[in-house]
């Protein structure tokens, strides 16, 4: 019987080490949530069929000493030489926007910065709960609810919490129709809520919508290099949009590109989610950290506006709900947003205010990320 | 403040809080906010300065 000892091979690994069934669950509770709950399917699914799959015994899409698996070669290749993966999804992600609500109403844009707010506390509370600083800078861009973002951040760093921080950044944002309006009631008066802003749109010329990405990318360039692949390829979908020239390129990068890469990333990823590494108390803290985040985040923008309201006159004050919208996760903040304010007042349409904040916060999360970056060299030395 | 005594009263489950890093990362959130404003608010100028030079040509 022993000629056929290769057959329980398997089954006697998997009995030395019972974490590896423990991250079975984990996969099967990621499909359940993408399946049953929709919570953004096309990355948990993926995820969770990889966390599956680099947990069986002798895995072969990890590989050994001689041989490298194909998810070990995806990961290697497409995120930790290159971050390529996180990177091309930006273009298609930068095709998908329409920059448009936010260039006829550009105040928006301070939203977008305001709403990051919640990264750099969450950094400071991860360090405070005893994470390196390298990880707490990794753990904090999950509230940018920008999930390629947290990706390359955290890759570039070299957190050792990769696949934690991709798990949470995606769920939290599949749960930013339960997270947000939490939060934002607990800083906001009905009063508040209940708030009216007139919606005159300027009418925007093409030019501009085609030098708009150009001049990000350089102003990103210029004052947050390390932000200028993310802004660059991020600013290169969108002028490929605009530009009215590349109408197929734009359609396959929105299309087949943004999902090919999905596909993969997805099982990609679920490389850094090894038993071994991913069942560990510092994942249960991420994933409790990246909640905080997301919070925090809204709320920042939040309060934000409502400082802004001290100086505006009575009627040309802004709904501070708005500024919660400038966050990362398009356009589903902004839907949230204009839910709360006909919940409150079912003729108050802020939803193109909204929109606004929610496209700068686009722009917000990945310059946030390349600051983060920049200032990683300062104090990572 | 003093860090040391954050960085004891916040020991953790996962190690020793460097009192180095509290103090890294509050200088991070002051000058991380600080860059993203800056490169908001030039990217709000340019898009007005687009606006109306642009605007024009309607």
């Amino acid at each position: 019987m022993s000629g056929f000892s290769f057959l329980v091979n398997g089954i006697q690994t998997m009995a030395a080490n019972p974490k590896m069934l423990v991250m079975w669950v984990i996969g099967g509770l990621l499909i359940w949530l993408a399946i049953e709950k929709d919570f953004e399917p096309a990355l948990l699914l993926p995820m969770g069929f990889g966390a599956i799959l680099v947990n069986l015994p002798l895995p072969g899409v990890i590989g050994d000493q001689n041989t490298q698996g194909i998810v070990a070669w995806l990961f290697n290749v497409g995120i930790a030489a290159s971050e390529a993966f996180p990177l091309l999804l930006f273009v298609g992600i930068g095709a998908m926007i329409d920059f448009g609500p936010l260039l006829s109403n550009p105040r928006m844009l301070l939203f977008g910065g305001a709403a990051q707010f919640g990264i750099f506390l969450t950094v400071v509370l991860a360090v405070l709960l005893g994470f390196p600083l390298k990880d707490a800078m990794s753990i904090g861009v999950i509230g940018a609810a920008d999930g390629p973002t947290s990706i390359l951040v955290s890759q570039q760093l070299n957190s050792a919490y990769m696949g934690a921080i991709a798990v949470a950044a995606y769920s939290y944002m599949a749960l930013v129709p339960l997270i947000q309006p939490m939060a934002i009631r607990w800083v906001t008066t009905e009063k508040e809520r209940k708030i009216r802003m007139p919606y005159n749109p300027k009418s925007v010329t093409k030019t501009t919508k085609i030098l708009f990405p150009i001049l990000v990318t350089l102003i990103a360039g210029l004052i947050a290099p390390d932000s200028v692949a993310l802004v660059g390829f991020l600013m290169f979908g969108n002028l490929i949009r605009e530009c009215g020239r590349l109408e197929s390129l734009s359609q396959t990068a929105q299309g087949p590109l943004a999902n090919l890469i999905t596909i993969f990333l997805g099982v990609t990823i679920a490389f850094t989610m090894q038993a071994d590494k991913f069942l560990t108390w510092g994942t249960l803290m991420v994933m409790a950290l990246g909640l905080f985040a997301f919070v925090f985040d809204t709320i920042g923008g939040v309060v934000f506006a409502k400082i802004i309201n001290l100086f505006l006159p009575k009627g040309r004050k802004i709904n501070p709900m708005v500024g919660g919208a400038g966050i990362s996760a398009f356009p589903m903040s902004a839907r949230v947003i204009q839910k709360m304010a006909l919940k409150e007042d079912n003729q108050n349409h802020i939803l193109m205010h909204a929109v606004g904040a929610n496209v700068a916060g686009q722009i917000g999360s990945v310059v946030a990320g390349g600051i983060i970056l920049s200032l990683a060299k300062v104090f990572l030395v | 403040m003093n860090l040391n005594l954050l960085a004891i009263a916040f020991h953790s489950v996962l190690g020793n809080v460097e009192s180095s890093d509290i103090s890294h990362s509050l200088e991070l959130m002051g000058k991380g906010m600080l860059g993203i404003f800056i490169v908001m608010v030039l990217i709000y100028l340019v898009t007005v300065l687009l606006d109306k030079v642009t605007g024009k040509n309607k």
